[in-house]
């Protein structure tokens, strides 16, 4: 198991569905423009039955070349389509296995350097996702062309994503219709209200503006063909027709609030995200909590241990540390609080007489600076000589 | 890697089939529209509005049944592709995991309404860190949170910045000025061998020399073997030279020496401010990244019910050697006897003997008055045991 495997499945899976929806776009156009040109066939095989002459059969092989033509320009714009979305992929695999390259030879000396660059790039693809996720897309196309990373991060996707949000935030619903019928087979399998959702709202804006015969014409059209545990929803919507649009009957009243467009807004971000990922959340909350955990350790809360350069130690990420359990340890591993060195064999754990344990190597540092050991935590003062040498197994 | 090369070549199979259904349909509807615009010459050489002639009708009904007939199999070529599409998606299913968060039960409360604004204003502060304060102005207004722009170290990240652009002027500046903390540091040398063999680029062997013969005699002492590296280096440097040998090709990329100073000298100049290197956020999501694989591993193993409650516990059910980067901030005492982490109730003692273990593991030790160290014959009473504190 490592890092990659663990970790970038959405990177490949992302513009995989992409791929495999160019896929079935390009069936679909294949399929249309065989019919195309299988009618044209079908003309002229019954004008020839009929015993056209020359200038009509002429006219309909034209016409056959025409659609033809047509075909192979459409299917050539389709294929190319696909292996595109193909060579996305491929392109993204190419970078993660820059990082097993790293790896394979750790000990060459750039090596070293090649794996922190590739760790940067990956914190920063991390960031682009999160921030589409949620919607930040100025700052996710900012980060991801500040760094290059277009190609490898699924921003050129999110964007028809942030146009149907701008549409939905301006209150114009087309957009959003579009997309729910584009991904209509996929939406049913999670059970997606989407649709509903946005049919409800445009009835809720006919009755806005007082069309009010509109809006049950538009209801029969459109709630007529309901779905299990929609019912309930569309007898309110119903109900509001014999409400003035000012009314404070609930719940009529909170089904005209215009919040509600800013949750359909929401709705719509989440629907997206579990239409393109497998995984409910973005990589970095789940790298970052585990990184956590995995540096939690008891003394990250209280001020006279806390370390500065421990993430765990210092706000904002405190925080939230401390609700994670803490890492697991069997060993000890023990670090001079003084000169941040590990303690070992090395570097002796030495004990004070009032039961503080510092590196041998501080303490003669300490010794020759000052003549004596002041401890840092209490600012008693010592003598080397009462210092004694503390054993960890 | 494995996992990799696997789905790479599903991937590849997939492209070339492709790429090969386009010739392919390119070709054929070309030909079919020849063969159509043939037939078309053929039936106008005839007197206009004639009715045709039996071979011609025949000749007209088999090429629309060709056509018919290519048009279609094209269509199907194409649909018979969708297995090899869809062993894509399986093959990346297969090789990478897709529910990475099952094993991270809690990374769903850092994207609720109140640790949500936290963790952003981390990355605000990473991406502030990073120098990139467009990005952070725009995150900040977007997010709606708040976070302080340092300015230490947008300094520094412009100087790594510029290095990593094979531009090592900012850094020498920022290097002049601290000399002194910096006598017993790699990245003076570095800075200017850097700055050297860009010269040799720019203007030449000569002008190198001559900043070689101002600048490097200072760390003769120090850095023998890489000066004579880096002097050595530019004898590749003019422009009609031949390929570098292998021990000199990277002191000639300025890619990759680029690369190489800019992470030193961040390293080094945190050093010396006693900055930590990597900002909070980075430092955890690398720590994060390394557990992962590890938490994966164990939950693969684990299917066992009761093994479940691992999980639940105030711990992180293993050990994860988070490499020289990650970890050891704080000592962590874990009882040689009990192998527990030692906590407030259950703090380490120091024995006589100079030992150290856990209280309760003492208690457990202690016959009545006497205490046998469990690991030397001295023998003493458990009183005598003083608790130690490791920070």
């Amino acid at each position: 198991m490592n890092e990659i495997k663990s970790l970038e499945h959405a990177t490949l899976k992302v513009p995989y569905e992409v791929f495999n929806k160019r896929y079935r776009n390009a069936q679909r156009v294949l399929d249309v423009e065989a019919r195309q040109v299988a009618t044209s066939v079908s003309d002229i095989d019954t004008a020839t039955k009929k015993g056209a002459n020359s200038g009509e059969i002429d006219t309909l092989l034209g016409g056959m070349v025409e659609k033809l033509t047509t075909m192979k320009r459409k299917a050539s714009e389709a294929i190319t389509e696909e292996v595109q979305a193909a060579f996305v992929c491929k392109k993204r695999l190419e970078h993660l296995k820059e990082q097993a390259d790293a790896l394979a030879d750790p000990s060459a000396p750039q090596a070293k350097t090649q794996m922190n660059q590739w760790r940067k790039v990956r914190l920063d693809r991390m960031l682009v996702d999160y921030f589409l996720r949620n919607g930040y897309y100025d700052s996710a196309n900012k980060l991801a062309d500040v760094r290059g990373l277009r190609d490898l991060t699924n921003v050129d996707i999110y964007a028809a994503a942030a146009e149907v949000e701008a549409e939905l935030s301006a209150r114009r619903t087309a957009r959003c219709l579009q997309w729910c019928a584009d991904n209509r087979s996929k939406l049913r399998k999670l059970n997606s209200t989407m649709e509903f959702k946005i049919r409800i709202q445009e009835f809720i804006e006919l009755v806005r503006e007082d069309k009010r015969l509109e809006a049950v014409r538009y209801a029969k059209k459109h709630f007529s063909s309901y779905e299990e545990g929609q019912l309930e929803d569309i007898q309110h919507c119903m109900g509001m027709l014999a409400f003035p649009k000012d009314t404070d009957v609930e719940p009529y009243r909170s089904l005209l609030g215009g919040w509600r467009w800013g949750a359909l807004v929401a709705q719509f971000r989440w629907e997206h995200a579990r239409l393109m990922h497998p995984a409910r959340l973005p990589a970095l909350p789940v790298a970052l909590q585990l990184g956590l955990a995995a540096l939690n350790t008891p003394q990250c809360y209280s001020e006279s241990t806390q370390v500065s350069a421990c993430p765990a130690c210092q706000p904002p990420l405190n925080a939230l540390a401390r609700t994670l359990p803490h890492a697991h340890c069997s060993h000890s591993r023990l670090v001079c609080r003084l000169s941040r060195l590990p303690l070992n064999e090395h570097n002796q754990p030495m004990v004070l007489p009032n039961g503080q344990v510092y590196g041998e190597k501080a303490l003669k540092e300490m010794m020759k600076e000052h003549g004596s050991i002041i401890c840092p935590k209490t600012k008693e003062v010592f003598c080397m000589k009462r210092v004694e040498k503390v054993y960890v197994m | 890697m494995d996992s990799c090369i696997g789905v790479e070549q599903d991937l590849d199979k997939a492209t070339t089939k492709f790429t090969a259904l386009n010739d392919h349909a390119s070709k054929v509807l070309e030909d079919v529209i020849n063969q159509v615009e043939e037939l078309r010459k053929e039936i106008s050489k005839q007197a206009l509005n004639t009715p045709l002639s039996q071979s011609q009708a025949k000749a007209v009904s088999e090429l629309t049944a060709t056509v018919k007939q290519s048009v279609f199999q094209l269509s199907t070529d194409h649909r018979e592709l969708h297995a090899t599409v869809s062993r894509v998606g399986k093959s990346i299913d297969r090789h990478f995991i897709a529910d990475y968060a099952a094993v991270a039960p809690k990374a769903e409360s850092f994207c609720s309404d109140t640790n949500r604004p936290i963790m952003e204003q981390a990355i605000a502060q990473h991406l502030y860190r990073q120098g990139l304060e467009e990005v952070g102005d725009s995150l900040v207004s977007e997010a709606g949170v708040s976070a302080e722009r340092g300015s230490t170290f947008a300094q520094l990240q412009r100087c790594a910045g510029a290095l990593a652009a094979a531009d090592p002027a900012p850094a020498l500046a920022w290097a002049a000025a601290r000399e002194h903390d910096l006598a017993h540091s790699p990245l003076p040398f570095t800075l200017h061998r850097m700055q050297a063999l860009k010269l040799a680029r720019e203007q030449g062997v000569c002008a190198a020399i001559a900043y070689a013969r101002a600048q490097f005699p200072a760390h003769a002492a120090r850095h023998e073997r890489q000066l004579q590296a880096a002097v050595c280096a530019l004898a590749w440097c003019t422009p009609a030279a031949p390929p570098p040998p292998p021990q000199y090709a990277h002191l000639l990329d300025p890619k990759a020496l680029g690369a190489e100073a800019a992470e030193l000298f961040v390293r080094e100049a945190c050093a010396l401010l006693r900055l930590a290197p990597h900002s909070p956020l980075a430092g955890a999501v690398l720590a994060g990244a390394r557990v992962l694989p590890a938490l994966h591993d164990i939950r693969a193993k684990m299917s066992h019910p009761h093994v479940l409650a691992a999980w639940a516990d105030d711990e992180l059910p293993l050990e994860v050697e988070l490499g020289e980067e990650g970890g050891g901030y704080h000592s962590v005492f874990a009882c040689p006897i009990l192998r527990q982490q030692a906590s407030d109730h259950n703090p380490p003692m120091r024995l006589l003997c100079g030992h150290v273990i856990s209280r309760d593991a003492l208690n457990k030790l202690a016959m009545g008055v006497k205490l046998k160290c469990p690991y030397c014959p001295m023998e003493q009473s458990p009183s005598e045991a003083r608790q130690i504190y490791f920070s």
